[in-house]
């Protein structure tokens, strides 16, 4: 589903480089629901934006459903990003000027669904978060839990192959925090690849796999199964044939 | 895609009003101050003869003997005109020149009127296609022998009047009568391109008498006098056998073949005239214009109109310059929606396209306040600075051409902060909201 070898993503200002990600290896499976940890500054987020085809690398190979991603245009990478990949946000990022069937409406506007189908698409979407009810309403109207259920009906609305999720529970209190945690295991469940940065090891836990980002490179690697955990330290040459 | 950009755009003018108002603002400003300057431009430049301007010929007789005039003399002598009315070649001809006559009915409670007078031949009316209510003009026979005959204009026929079919009423002019056979309609061609030496944008005559009346009556002449040389000109007659430029002279040449005949014509009629002593320049030579060329010729439309388009033109672009700055600050602001927008599959050229089609629905309102301001300045113009009625009438095209300068010239000032923002690395905003 998700392959990345040997990618690397540099900075570059008059007077520093910084190696964001240095030779950095991973293989997500379709289905699989990672979890990704690591300190402020490691790489998670640049690792993240790279995945979702937000930021461009500056070294080496990145495959995402069988495609290759290197030297993608902006068209396609846009096509992409809205057909294959779904976003939920720290800050969940709603438009604000938009009601919540607009805001779940904005990525079926850009792939092109017509009027009839955008109306099934959406109710279908907040149904599943639960917020059928409340469409017309705008975001400020809402909790910061159900804002967030409304960006992951963002997220579905076009039935993405892969979700990814950036602190999806970083700014919610701890029940709203596992409500989410919750839809997000259903959604996995139904089908759908999960990529999960967040600080939270209690939440990472209830994830299939947790990857440690340190330094831009991934420097351990986690494995649940059955709801107990089986910890291995791996080292980087590993990580491949693991996945 | 394009109307869910236009709701955008709408919603967007909704959230932020001040600064959309300061936009339009600046580009009504500058769209009424362009389409002010432009409107006077086209008005004075239209060409009032229509499809009938390639046949319409303003006779032109190169006849001073000295360097006292640069080119050609847009006027001719009253012995040219009664030579050049003998050709048999234009379908139609008629000399001209304004006088002033006082205009009394036979009402003796009539307060008499000064009014401007065209003395012309019968020709004129068919000549000019000058529409008729009632009666038609002169015979032939009085532009021949004189007459005291007159045709007058529908304002005239109702300020003496009282309107209706006046044919075979009394006009008396300077105290003798003259018999109405014509009412035409208040014809008023803008520019006033058969006599333009007598204010181009002025109205036209209300009452017209015949030509061949003018040695009879002794009309004077309310135009330019223009002469080269010093004549003791002491008497009517000696005006009329004087080189003095006074009469403006005007045929119909429909085809090219009666031009190239009538061209022909003039060239003999100059050869014959230095056979008798005038014409002594080597250059001398007759020419004809149509309408185009002729308010060509005059400068009817002066270089400084042009002049004040072009520097209107000039205060739109720092109109524009303005909104851009305003367009720049109000969707650089807007960076962190973009963002989310391009992250859940919005392309650059979306985000371009859906900011391009606010900076149009801006420019589209601004072209219609700024038509507003036109016709304002217009008005005003009118009003408190004299401008001629027929400049300042908002011509009907500016209906189109405010708003298509206005959402083209926005755009164009709307491309670079479109670019901007459509080129944001999205990221750097997602986590930041």
């Amino acid at each position: 589903m998700l392959s990345m070898n040997n990618i690397s993503k540099v900075f570059k200002t008059d007077l520093v480089e910084t190696h964001a990600l240095r030779d950095f290896n991973l293989e997500v499976n379709e289905g699989e629901f990672v979890a990704v940890t690591g300190p402020s500054g490691s790489g998670k987020t640049t690792f993240l934006n790279i995945a979702g085809l937000l930021e461009g690398f500056t070294h080496g190979d990145y495959f995402l459903d069988g495609v290759n991603i290197s030297n993608l245009s902006d068209n396609k990478s846009a096509a992409i990003r809205n057909e294959k990949i779904g976003f939920i946000f720290q800050g969940f990022n709603l438009i604000s000027d938009l009601n919540l069937a607009e805001n779940v409406e904005v990525p079926l506007r850009y792939r092109g669904f017509n009027a009839k189908e955008r109306k099934i698409r959406v109710e279908r979407a907040l149904e599943q978060v639960g917020l059928a009810s409340r469409m017309k309403h705008l975001p400020t109207q809402l909790s910061g839990g159900q804002q967030q259920r409304v960006a992951i009906a963002r997220a579905l609305a076009g039935e993405p192959r892969f979700l990814l999720a950036d602190e999806p529970t970083g700014n919610l209190d701890s029940l709203m925090a596992r409500q989410v945690m919750e839809l997000l295991e259903d959604i996995n469940k139904a089908g759908t690849t999960i990529i999960m940065v967040t600080h939270d090891a209690d939440l990472a836990r209830r994830a299939q796999r947790n990857i440690q980002i340190v330094d831009g490179q991934v420097c351990d690697f986690t494995m649940y199964q059955g709801g107990q955990s089986e910890q291995k330290p791996l080292t980087i040459a590993d990580a491949a044939s693991v996945a | 895609m394009f109307f869910y950009y236009l709701d955008l755009a709408w919603r967007s003018i909704k959230k932020t009003p001040f600064l959309s108002l300061l936009m339009i603002l600046a580009i009504s400003i500058g769209i009424g101050i362009t389409i002010t300057t432009l409107n006077i431009y086209k008005m004075a430049s239209i060409n009032p003869a229509g499809e009938r301007s390639s046949q319409l010929f303003a006779v032109q007789l190169m006849s001073h003997d000295n360097d006292t005039w640069e080119t050609i003399n847009e006027q001719i002598t009253y012995q040219d005109a009664i030579n050049l009315s003998q050709s048999d070649v234009p379908v139609k001809q008629a000399a001209m020149f304004r006088t002033g006559l006082a205009v009394q009915t036979e009402d003796v409670n009539f307060s008499p009127i000064l009014e401007s007078v065209r003395v012309t031949g019968g020709d004129f009316f068919a000549l000019f296609d000058v529409p008729f209510i009632y009666g038609r003009s002169w015979d032939k026979q009085v532009d021949e022998e004189g007459g005291y005959k007159v045709v007058i204009s529908e304002d005239m026929n109702k300020e003496v009047f009282g309107g209706g079919d006046s044919v075979g009423k009394t006009l008396l002019l300077n105290r003798k009568p003259y018999q109405v056979v014509g009412v035409i309609e208040n014809w008023n061609p803008s520019p006033k391109y058969y006599d333009v030496n007598n204010g181009a944008f002025n109205d036209s005559a209300r009452v017209y008498v015949p030509f061949s009346l003018a040695p009879i009556e002794e009309y004077e002449s309310w135009g330019n006098n223009q002469s080269w040389r010093h004549e003791d000109i002491r008497t009517y007659q000696d005006r009329l056998n004087s080189e003095m430029h006074w009469l403006q002279y005007w045929a119909e040449l429909d085809t090219s073949a009666k031009q190239q005949e009538y061209q022909e014509w003039l060239g003999r009629y100059v050869e014959q005239q230095q056979q008798v002593g005038r014409f002594k320049r080597p250059d001398a030579r007759g020419e004809i214009r149509d309408v185009a060329q002729w308010l060509n010729f005059n400068k009817v439309v002066s270089e400084d109109n042009k002049v004040l388009v072009g520097l209107s033109a000039l205060f739109l672009v720092v109109c524009l310059v303005n909104m851009l700055g305003l367009l720049l600050a109000k969707f650089l602001k807007r960076a962190p929606e973009v963002g989310v927008r391009r992250a859940i599959g919005a392309s650059r050229l979306q985000i371009f396209s859906q900011h391009l089609v606010e900076v149009g629905l801006i420019g589209f309102c601004g072209g219609a306040l700024g038509l507003f301001w036109a016709w304002m300045a217009l008005y005003f113009l009118s009003s408190k600075f004299d401008l001629e009625a027929s400049l300042a009438q908002l011509d009907q095209s500016m209906w189109l051409i405010a708003p298509v300068i206005a959402v083209s010239a926005a755009i164009v000032a709307g491309i670079y902060p479109a670019w901007r923002i459509c080129s944001t690395n999205p990221s750097v905003y997602l986590k930041s909201q």
